[in-house]
């Protein structure tokens, strides 16, 4: 008996070696395919696709958007004719295109051309085209993507003004532009032109809460990149109409007292000469007021910083009372900088993405239950005030 | 009962009721709390259904000390007459049975889901459930020791990764509070007090407390610290990924871990680390249940406690299997909830004044 249980403890433990020890259906990572960043663009077959449909690889589907897969690091053989855009020499990624109508089924199609499976754990970025997402509400766009278990919903979400293939293309060598965008996003805390990053997590929250919302947007030319302005998202629809440009984000920086970084230039009289305000800090406070039915805004900001940048010549001493002038000529520039983005948001595109919303929320519940439905109209007519107190602390390390 | 070997201290005790407390609810306890009280204000609920529960547990502690030394399967003839302990303790029996196959119903999806893609559900749940019955042969001691190691490194480890996500939190997410009065607060008492369910294992182990009188603390620690992870966990997914956010994740705790990424830091991504701890609650709280309903078992239908173990293994498993997905699944656990508010709010109650009026057992106060 003792005998017998000896062998069926070592036979049980070695079984136990096989369950227990995590590999059942482990890959090597060197055999599969890295995707870090996805793009969505309207539809345009490459030629690879057409040549490949003439020869009858054809399958049933609609040609409503394409997706670019960004895979590293680069595998395959180098002449590559499948490489985007400005391939060139060094490159450290793979650019990959196909057009379809799922995004799921487009993934699998990979399977058909890579000898590598995807793997989506490390997806950091989604550029979205505004052309596309103007056709299609982001919810459909990215429906896959929240509901995959691979993809993280730390990713990024960015909007494109050209194609998101070119946003995702690079011709700086070594260079993987997903990994790219996303260290331009992390610059944030330099500057209030950049919107604080928006991850899948977040995007969904927004979207499930039928408010408007903004999404950064990114420039390509010639193969670089810039991050200027956000693309704006209609609550209802989900789909792009239209944007802000940098000075109106900046603008709206302020209104959400996410200023916290940044400069503000501006000309000083008599001459005209160009000064400029580092700024420090920034409390801003979106105050709600309701009487009756009437609801109206009022946005109180107070910004601390530094006077950096002074080319008055001949050059005028800081003296107390310039320092005021050069406050109230700074908390103008702000004031312009507001009015042009409330413009935007209460004339032109007609909805709130400045958090308005959020704030009679908050403090009028049971008001906010009342106009939730229809707020982006309501709050295109609702008088919103501000106030602006701009506190140069010092100088720099220059007196005069 | 051999009383010697088999003795809880009251910390072990506690450990018991945390371990078993702590389990597939917490996954998903943001969402169907949010989605019963449709405002943030589940924090207030988490914490008004736990000092509820707390008084259930006091009356359920009370009622077992009448009985030292006996479990619920022994004590309840001696109030009720035969017939109905009989079918009050078959009934527990396959409360027990149920939970222990649904945490190793949960345990193999998200497992399935997140960790081990690809690797066919029966070898996971096999292992899972080797290893558990291994542990209970060796009876409520080695239980308890387990639990008191893993008790610390959850508590620590969770603390600390739900923390971490603190750069994704917004205080707003969770303004206004009771904006909506105090009806959503009361509309997420019921999804909250599921949450807690897990304090009727005293009714097993308050027979092997060494200390019996001081049970009552055992329970009040027991429910105090799920409370407080309960709460962490509902503010800080609530404060991040906003109610609307959460509403449409199946798993919205993890996916509060797998929404941020640390760079510099040994590790990027915590999920797994969560899903480590998790497992281990499983763990326990499967091996709770299914010591629990062997035990019931054998004073029951009086035969050796080893081979009931061997015996409802395969129940467990098959009922694990019953659910054809997952919203069957969640509709399972739903049930078990609904039952365990009857059979461990109501039942105790009941035994209690019963007990006391018929004058069966002793009075310890």
């Amino acid at each position: 008996m003792s005998r017998f249980r000896r062998q069926l403890t070592i036979g049980l433990s070695a079984l136990l070696l096989v369950f227990t020890s995590g590999c059942w259906s482990s890959k090597e990572i060197e055999d599969l395919s890295v995707y870090v960043g996805v793009g969505l663009d309207v539809a345009e077959e490459s030629k690879f696709e057409k040549s490949i449909n003439e020869q009858g690889g054809h399958y049933p589907k609609n040609n409503n958007f394409t997706a670019t897969v960004q895979i590293v690091p680069r595998i395959g053989p180098k002449q590559d004719t499948q490489k985007g855009a400005g391939a060139s020499e060094g490159q450290s990624f793979l650019n990959e295109r196909l057009t379809g109508d799922s995004l799921f089924q487009i993934f699998r199609q990979f399977a058909l051309r890579r000898d590598r499976p995807l793997i989506g754990h490390h997806l950091k970025v989604i550029v979205v085209s505004h052309e596309l997402s103007k056709k299609y509400s982001l919810e459909q766009l990215l429906d896959f993507i929240l509901r995959d278990n691979d993809i993280r919903p730390s990713c990024l979400v960015l909007v494109s003004h050209g194609t998101a293939h070119e946003a995702l293309s690079s011709i700086e060598p070594g260079e993987v532009p997903a990994f790219y965008l996303k260290g331009v996003v992390g610059n944030a805390y330099r500057s209030n032109k950049i919107l604080p990053p928006v991850s899948l997590a977040k995007l969904d929250g927004k979207m499930q809460s039928g408010s408007s919302f903004l999404l950064q947007n990114v420039l390509t030319a010639e193969g670089e990149h810039k991050f200027s302005g956000a693309g704006i998202y209609k609550g209802e629809t989900k789909k792009w109409i239209g944007s802000l440009n940098q000075i109106e984000l900046e603008g709206l920086s302020w209104i959400t007292g996410k200023a916290q970084q940044g400069a503000v230039k501006s000309y000083a009289a008599p001459k005209g000469h160009t000064v400029t305000y580092e700024i420090k800090s920034t409390k801003s406070k979106i105050i709600p007021l309701v009487q009756g039915n009437n609801i109206s805004f009022h946005i109180k900001i107070d910004s601390e910083g530094q006077l950096m940048e002074d080319w008055s010549s001949p050059e005028i001493p800081s003296t107390d009372k310039y320092i005021r002038k050069l406050e109230v000529q700074f908390a103008d520039t702000v004031k312009e900088q507001i009015q042009q983005v409330m413009n935007k948001m209460q004339r032109t595109y007609r909805v709130d993405v400045g958090g308005f919303g959020d704030e009679l929320r908050i403090k009028y519940p049971k008001v906010w239950k009342k106009v939730k439905k229809d707020w982006d109209e309501t709050f295109s007519h609702v008088p919103v005030t501000y106030d602006v107190k701009i506190n140069i602390k010092d100088s720099g390390s220059s007196t005069d | 009962m051999n009383r010697k070997q088999d003795q809880l201290t009251t910390v072990q005790a506690a450990a018991f009721i945390i371990n078993y407390m702590l389990g597939a609810g917490i996954l998903t306890l943001p969402r169907t709390t949010v989605t019963a009280a449709n405002t943030p204000d589940v924090w207030i609920s988490i914490i008004l259904s736990g000092l509820l529960v707390m008084l259930m547990g006091i009356i359920l502690v009370t009622l077992c000390r009448r009985f030292p030394g006996k479990t619920v399967f022994q004590f309840t003839e001696e109030i009720t007459g035969k017939w109905i302990a009989y079918v009050l303790g078959v009934i527990i029996i396959l409360y027990f049975i149920t939970i222990s196959a649904f945490e190793i119903r949960v345990m193999a999806d998200v497992t399935g889901l997140y960790l081990l893609e690809g690797t066919p559900v029966w070898a996971i749940v096999m292992v899972f459930m080797w290893v558990g019955f291994y542990l209970i042969t060796g009876g409520v001691n080695s239980m308890a020791r387990l639990y008191e190691i893993i008790l610390p490194i959850t508590l620590i480890l969770f603390v600390l990764a739900i923390f971490l996500s603190s750069e994704l939190f917004e205080i707003n997410n969770l303004r206004p509070v009771l904006g909506e009065g105090i009806m959503p607060v009361v509309k997420g008492l019921k999804p909250t007090t599921l949450a807690y369910t897990g304090y009727e294992i005293m009714f097993v182990i308050m027979a092997f407390m060494k200390n019996p009188e001081k049970g009552k603390k055992a329970m009040v620690w027991g429910i105090l610290i799920p409370m407080g992870i309960y709460f962490i966990t509902l503010v800080m997914v609530i404060g991040s990924l906003s109610i609307e956010g959460m509403k449409t994740r199946t798993w919205p705790t993890l996916d509060l871990m797998r929404s941020f990424e640390i760079e510099g830091l040994v590790f990027e991504r915590f999920e797994s680390l969560l899903l480590v701890i998790w497992i281990m609650q499983i763990f326990s709280t499967f091996t709770i249940t299914h010591y629990a309903a062997s035990l019931g078992c054998s004073q029951l239908f009086k035969k050796k406690q080893l081979s009931w173990m061997i015996i409802l293994l395969p129940f467990i498993y098959i009922i694990a299997m019953l659910p054809d997905n997952a919203n069957d699944m969640f509709k399972l656990g739903d049930v078990v909830g609904n039952v365990s508010i009857y059979l461990f709010g109501v039942v105790p109650l009941l035994l209690l004044l019963l007990s006391i009026i018929r004058k069966k057992g002793g009075k310890h106060n």
